[in-house]
């Protein structure tokens, strides 16, 4: 239940939220 | 260990701004991810520890000689890192394969005796501190690298919102999700659930 619930919040939630946010971007070979 | 993995990747995060949130949080989990589906088909298996109840923090063993041994690990971290190449610079892929094998690493002092070096149940050695068998200095620790990677976080997004003060409440919501997730996830892992 934590693995589930931790790995949802995380990854999907709080990741989407912080790819609104202006971090440098990272330079890879197809960008 | 759960919660304690998403401290530490918030921590990286702030060191390595470049590699998205989501990669690095599934980074520090990917050992347990590809566990379940082992787990599913019955090539690798967790236990209570005798007289624990079911669940119980800490009170774990298991049986996953593919995806937490030495060599299985620096397999895995390997294989995700290769699976950013191309997308993200080579120094962005390579700190989330290390943000993989650092799973491997913090389980190191937690558990019980039950990490081998090598897969497929060849290896008769079997690693881990045992931290686990005190539950709460085990969560101490896991509190601890909550606090710590939010605070480190939240640091990186006030520098970061500075020059973009549209983003700053953004941010610190997102520095208050990472805290308020982590210790929701410790609180659920304590209440073995």
């Amino acid at each position: 239940m934590s693995f589930i619930l931790g790995t949802v919040l995380f990854v999907v939630v709080i990741g989407i939220l912080d790819a609104r946010l202006p971090w440098p971007r990272s330079k890879g070979g197809s960008r | 260990m759960i919660a304690g993995h998403f401290g530490f990747a918030a921590a990286i995060k702030s060191r390595t701004p470049t590699a998205p949130l989501w990669a690095l949080m599934l980074a520090c989990v990917w050992l347990d991810i590809v566990f379940v589906p082992l787990l599913a088909a019955g090539i690798e298996s967790i236990d209570s520890v005798p007289g624990a109840p079911k669940g119980a923090y800490g009170a774990s063993i298991i049986h996953a000689d593919y995806t937490h041994s030495l060599l299985g690990a620096i397999i895995l971290s390997a294989l995700f890192g290769l699976a950013f190449l191309g997308r993200y610079a080579r120094n962005t892929a390579f700190v989330l394969g290390l943000v993989v094998m650092s799973h491997w690493l913090l389980d190191l002092p937690m558990h019980r005796r039950d990490m081998p070096l090598l897969p497929g149940g060849i290896d008769p050695v079997r690693l881990g501190f045992g931290l686990w068998r005190w539950p709460v200095a085990s969560a101490l620790v896991e509190l601890a690298l909550v606090v710590v990677g939010a605070a480190l976080y939240w640091r990186a997004v006030e520098a970061l919102t500075a020059t973009h003060p549209e983003k700053r409440t953004l941010g610190r919501v997102c520095a208050v999700s990472v805290l308020a997730a982590g210790l929701l996830t410790l609180a659920l892992g304590g209440l073995g659930s």
